[in-house]
């Protein structure tokens, strides 16, 4: 059964990030054949229009102030980075730099690429802030119409 | 191993059974263990001494403190559970049947620090994550410091309870 033969794997680089990595990896024991590998800013300096492909539409990053020019060349370097490690392992990768509301987005690729599974870090400090704030995980758990792999790690250890 | 011991609520509703085929595909990719757990509430058994029942023998021995009633509920409970079990072990999985009484998040808090269990692995409705209802669910992905695995089904489908 292809259960995670696709999995889509949201990262905003942060250790939790490279702790789900290695649960990307490990599911192509079990199946896995592609990872579509997700980015979302949602920190630049001007207002995109939601969902804006940063990976594939150039004129936006033209139009962007240089600070961002270099922040998004620093994302679109580690999401390269990504897929070389990806790719290592015998797993055909796909990236997407979006901006937009993260969630969002998040549900949107997955949607659009039918995705098996994603999987994605929550950080557990903090948590109940997020539920009165609508946190990423849950969002993503919440519209996603596929099943969620939240990897987790308490901040305190 | 980081599918090595699976820890899979079950429920008795539908839903749960969504996250079986998954957790069957995992032994691929290391799952040894599947530890399936039934919490007992408080609201639904009344009070029930604080113990693993992983038997039908220690469910046995809850008649005259619990009502009968109660008690063959819990034994069909632990039957269908077994049952269920079974699959994973004609896989090759080790597969372990436990029910323990207490509230749903503290109870899969404590299973998983005992155990070592490596995944969590949730099978839930849609409804259960609607807006007034995710805070259930949210609450078990706090209790644990462990991955968790959440596979959604319809609604219509889902909340309808396993005979």
């Amino acid at each position: 059964m292809p259960l995670f033969e696709k999995t889509l794997y949201s990262t905003d680089f942060s250790p939790l990030a490279e702790v789900a990595l290695d649960y990307v990896k490990k599911l192509k024991e079990a199946g896995e054949k592609e990872v579509v590998v997700v980015h979302v800013v949602d920190d630049l300096s001007i207002e995109l229009p939601e969902g804006a492909d940063l990976l594939n539409e150039k004129e936006l990053y033209k139009i962007l102030p240089e600070v961002d020019q270099e922040y998004v060349t620093s994302l679109i370097e580690r999401l390269e980075a990504v897929k070389k490690i990806l790719e290592s392992e015998g797993l055909s990768v796909k990236l997407y730099l979006k901006y937009g509301n993260i969630p969002k987005q998040i549900v949107e690729v997955a949607k659009k690429e039918k995705v098996k599974l994603i999987v994605m870090g929550a950080h557990g400090k903090g948590l109940l802030t997020e539920i009165l704030l609508g946190s990423v995980s849950t969002d993503v758990i919440r519209n996603a119409d596929c099943p969620v792999l939240i990897v987790k790690r308490r901040e305190e250890e | 191993m980081l599918f090595e011991k699976v820890l899979y609520p079950f429920d008795m509703r539908k839903a749960c059974l969504g996250v079986k085929p998954y957790i069957l595909k995992l032994k691929e990719a290391g799952c040894k263990e599947v530890h399936m757990l039934y919490v007992l509430l408080p609201s639904e058994w009344g009070f029930v001494a604080k113990e693993e029942y992983d038997s039908e023998d220690k469910i046995e021995a809850l008649r005259g403190a619990i009502d009968d009633g109660y008690v063959d509920g819990l034994i069909r409970i632990f039957r269908k559970m077994k049952e269920v079990a079974q699959e994973f072990e004609e896989k090759g999985i080790k597969t372990r049947v436990v029910m323990i009484p207490g509230e749903l998040d503290e109870t899969i808090g404590y299973y998983v620090e005992e155990y070592g269990i490596k995944l969590v692995a949730l099978g839930v409705t849609d409804e259960s994550l609607s807006f007034f209802r995710v805070g259930k669910v949210l609450d078990i992905i706090k209790a644990v410091d462990s991955p968790v695995l959440v596979v959604k089904s319809p609604e219509e489908d889902g909340c309808q309870q396993l005979q």
